[in-house]
């Protein structure tokens, strides 16, 4: 079994690992070996466990664990892809304006929507935001003077960022009574995650990260520049498209659910290069598994640390992710020009 | 290694007529015409700012040009990209090192014009990445990282990759830059011996006269994007032509117990 | 002679009722005897105010102060209320803010009496400076402080006796209602939702207290982090604990309901969505101190009587 084998059959037996421990441990103790057992049997209640526990763990804990996961993997996946396709160890997910849209949308959302369809409204404004965010970063870029370049288009999404950023907070200052509500959805939670999340996160995210999955080796060809790269035949605007659009939408989705939580696709993909090697065919797999496992275990640490309250995910993620930050830079500064 | 000296009947692997490209608003090159015989090399010199470099590029297809680019008798633009890859291969004046990645890895990236969208490497694609890294002397190297080898030795596997693409027309951009003179002659003679091996066309540029005259069979001389001169060594690297388009004194000194070499004579008086 | 006896009788009666204000050393004035004298000066939570005169142009930037005085018959000597002042339906609602209060658009109502709750920093300076007196009157901690400020604003707006008998006739009903319920062996127990992130409230605040008063157990008050007063608990934790009733005090906010409650995962079998036992609540009522606080106990202390009813069925 080659090296790249194995790296990836143990992040499989990481993410498993990470599943368990997230289905057992919580704010309410369920015994261990009661919940293995109504894992084991799908979900019949067995002897030793209460209804209300078993409701916990079918309704509450296994979605919010599959969510985590999904959650988990799309961002690292983008990051990882984003980092391949732009020549830059701190690209992440919301790079082109994904989260600047999002977050305007989930605002007009709570400021201008009936507050009885929060839970439809929010998420769908979020990921329309999103996407809509990216798709003007793009065509931003796109018809400047340096093309579908990287460095175009990155200005283009700084760009769309600022001017979304400040629609948004303007929008916010005219209705204060939204700024609580956007405020603790831009943190990032996990805490009201059920089936219906799942099921609308589960198909974007999939296609989206598979679709990054079967490019992997084409990101190691970018990596040479896009000069070279076309002249080993590669389309390189193509292939960024292609990356920002299966990005975008697994970002979309995932900020649909969960909110704005930031520093995974920074602090996965370094770990992983950094332990694996740089090449994109073990880099982007073991992102899309370390990811999954990485948020399952840290939303595990959000909803038992200060019991039963519950730590926003994203402040947890940000104090894992601002030590990454400072090893990114200083990798990055290596490279041989 | 499949060689392709005589495709399409063609004797010229490249034939370039009335050749013009603009960027960013200026003439880089205009109407340059010439053709590289298949097996030869050519190599392509000038002052700085000849357009050099851009030549190199509009035959690799990689900038948009006004003119004609036919590559066996067929335009370049009738090739779509992958099978233009696997007929030419282009060795940057400073190729991208992406720190991180081993000397196979890097070696199996030429591959990739034979691989498919989403396809992965063959048997076949390995072994022609073994072979490369045999040539040049690089199996020990395989397992390195990039960024802890010297210069002279990345020279030799980003030759490596190139030789990986099996192309037939290798684009060497200052293939001596950034080497010591010993590196400097190492890399010609091997860039010479791959290139009677397997019948490939090499079309360089070179700002060292005395090397370019030593290893090229007919050279191109550009000035401001024109090309004022073109043939032999004996037609093009002569001291009238030099001092006309470098505005250097030399003496070209031939064949003698040195062998052939231009040298830079002093304004001054001197040697 | 007759006039400083019925001022003098005035001020035991002022005494009495709230040990904060002092007497009134100015001449007695022609308004009845209901009316405390003016100027009267209010020990207040911000401080000595002063008010010269009857106030005739009050602006209210606090809703339950808005409430308290149309509560205590000063209704007609309030000229405006700020955008949040919902309740009564009659009060002279304007833009004014009382979170972002603008000094200017205050003063162009020529007040001449401010009354408010939140201090966001300068505004009692602001309006000191443009000769205004302004009375803060806080959120209440404790139910007493809901009787003395109703009584504050009866010296503040010369309403003493009118604030007397709203004080009286809230103490006699929320002391009925409280004797309503009879205390069960096992006490039922509560959940209060702020918000759909599950903020909830200890029986130590002030709403919480309400609760207490009618024998409810609060689900929240072992919950770690409970030393603030308002923890966020967990979905798990509120399904494990499993509470009989269900009060949404975020109806209006995040658009809760007993339909929305009951479409959470794991919730549908908390006893308190079996039964019927959640309560929407209106979000103002349930954060305002207020003359109101009677209903929200009434309402309450219903929900608990259902309960205990269904239980002992």
């Amino acid at each position: 079994m080659s090296r790249r084998t194995r790296a990836i059959a143990l992040g499989v037996a990481v993410l498993l690992v990470s599943i368990v421990v997230g289905l057992l441990v919580g704010p309410v103790h369920i015994s261990p070996g009661a919940a293995l057992r109504w894992l084991i049997s799908f979900g019949d209640q067995p002897s030793g466990m209460s209804e209300q526990q078993a409701a916990i763990l079918a309704n509450l804990r296994l979605p919010r664990v599959i969510v985590a996961g999904l959650v988990g993997a799309s961002l690292s996946a983008s990051g990882a892809a984003y980092q391949a396709v732009f020549r830059n160890p701190l690209a992440d997910p919301y790079l082109l304006g994904a989260a600047a849209g999002a977050g305007l949308g989930a605002t007009i959302a709570v400021a201008f929507g009936p507050s009885s369809a929060f839970a439809i409204t929010v998420p769908l404004a979020a990921f329309i935001g999103a996407v809509a965010g990216v798709g003007m970063a793009y065509g931003l870029g796109r018809s400047s003077l340096g093309g579908r370049s990287a460095t175009s288009l990155i200005l283009g999404g700084i760009a769309v960022a600022s001017f979304l950023t400040a629609v948004q907070t303007f929008i916010q200052q005219q209705n204060a009574e939204t700024l609580r509500q956007v405020y603790s959805w831009i943190l990032g939670r996990l805490g009201t995650t059920g089936w219906d999340d799942a099921r609308v996160a589960l198909p974007s995210v999939m296609v989206a990260v598979a679709t990054l999955w079967l490019v992997r080796r084409l990101l190691d060809v970018i990596e040479v520049g896009d000069l070279e790269a076309e002249s080993l035949g590669l389309n390189v605007g193509r292939l960024r498209l292609v990356v920002v659009v299966a990005a975008s939408l697994a970002t979309a989705a995932a900020v649909s659910v969960a909110g704005l939580i930031g520093f995974v696709g920074i602090i996965v993909p370094h770990t992983v290069r950094l332990l694996a090697g740089s090449s994109y065919r073990q880099v982007l797999p073991l992102s899309v598994l370390f990811g999954a496992a990485f948020l399952i275990l840290v939303d595990v640490v959000a909803r038992t640390a200060v019991a039963p309250a519950e730590i926003p995910i994203g402040v947890i993620t940000a104090f894992v992710g601002a030590p990454f930050f400072v090893l990114a830079l200083r990798r990055g500064g290596r490279r041989v020009a | 290694m499949t060689t392709l000296p005589d495709r399409n009947g063609h004797a010229s692997a490249l034939d370039v007529e009335g050749l013009g490209v603009r960027l960013g608003g200026h003439e880089i090159l205009r109407d340059v015409t010439f053709d590289v015989t298949a097996g030869s090399w050519v190599c392509a010199i000038g002052p700085n700012g000849a357009g050099k470099t851009t030549l190199l590029h509009a035959v690799a297809g990689l900038v948009p040009f006004q003119g004609r680019v036919g590559l066996w008798g067929r335009e370049l633009g009738a090739y779509p990209r992958r099978e233009r890859a696997r007929l030419v291969a282009l060795v940057t004046q400073q190729p991208v090192i992406p720190e991180g990645v081993t000397v196979h890895d890097y070696v199996l990236l030429g591959r990739t014009p034979h691989l498919g969208m989403l396809g992965t490497e063959r048997r076949s694609d390995l072994a022609a990445v073994e072979r490369a890294l045999q040539r040049l002397d690089l199996v020990w190297a395989a397992e390195r990282r990039l960024d802890t080898l010297s210069g002279g030795e990345l020279q030799r596997v980003v030759l490596a990759r190139a030789l990986a693409q099996e192309a037939p027309l290798l684009l060497l951009d200052e293939p001596t830059t950034g080497l010591d003179l010993g590196h400097q002659v190492r890399v010609l003679e091997l860039v010479d011996e791959l290139r009677r091996e397997h019948g490939l066309t090499v079309l360089s540029t070179m700002h060292d006269l005395t090397l370019a005259g030593r290893f090229a069979d007919r050279f191109a001389l550009l000035s401001q994007g024109r090309l004022v001169s073109k043939g032999s060594r004996a037609d093009v690297l002569d001291a009238a032509v030099i001092a006309e388009h470098f505005g250097a004194s030399v003496r070209v000194i031939g064949d003698g117990d040195i062998g052939w070499a231009v040298v830079p004579v002093s304004e001054r008086g001197g040697s | 002679m007759i006039h400083r006896l019925i001022g003098g009788a005035a001020a035991v009666l002022l005494l009495a009722s709230c040990g904060e204000a002092t007497i009134p050393q100015g001449p007695s004035t022609e308004e009845p005897s209901s009316t405390a004298p003016f100027p009267v000066t209010i020990e207040a939570a911000n401080g000595e105010v002063t008010i010269a005169q009857r106030p005739r142009r009050i602006v209210s930037l606090s809703p339950t102060s808005t409430e308290m005085l149309f509560a205590i018959g000063a209704g007609d000597q309030v000229e405006a209320v700020d955008d949040q002042s919902n309740h009564p339906s009659d009060a002279p609602v304007t833009d004014l803010s009382g979170f972002e209060p603008n000094v200017e658009a205050i003063a162009s109502y020529g007040p001449d009496l401010v009354v408010y709750s939140t201090e966001p920093g300068d505004l009692d300076s602001a309006l000191d400076g443009l000769g205004i007196p302004a009375l803060q009157q806080p959120a209440a901690a404790v139910l007493h402080d809901v009787y003395e400020q109703l009584e504050e604003l009866g010296v503040a707006t010369g309403n003493v006796s009118e604030a007397e008998v709203v004080v009286d006739r809230m103490r006699a009903e929320i002391r009925s209602i409280a004797a309503s319920i009879e205390p069960p062996s096992e006490p039922v127990t509560y959940y209060h939702e702020l918000d759909d992130t599950y903020y909830s409230v200890t029986s130590s605040t002030f709403i919480g207290q309400l609760y207490s008063l009618v024998g409810l157990r609060n689900i929240a008050d072992e919950a770690k982090g409970a030393g603030g007063g308002y923890p966020q608990l967990s979905a798990e934790y509120i399904v494990d604990a499993d509470p009989d009733l269900i009060f949404l005090a975020d109806t209006k906010c995040c658009g809760q309901s007993p339909r929305t409650v009951a479409r959470r995962p794991g919730w549908a079998r908390i006893a308190a969505v079996e039964n019927g036992g959640v309560i929407p609540l209106d979000d103002d009522v349930a954060s305002r101190w207020g003359p109101r606080v009677v209903d929200y106990l009434r309402r309450i202390a219903e929900a608990v009587a259902d309960v205990l009813e269904a239980k002992a069925a």
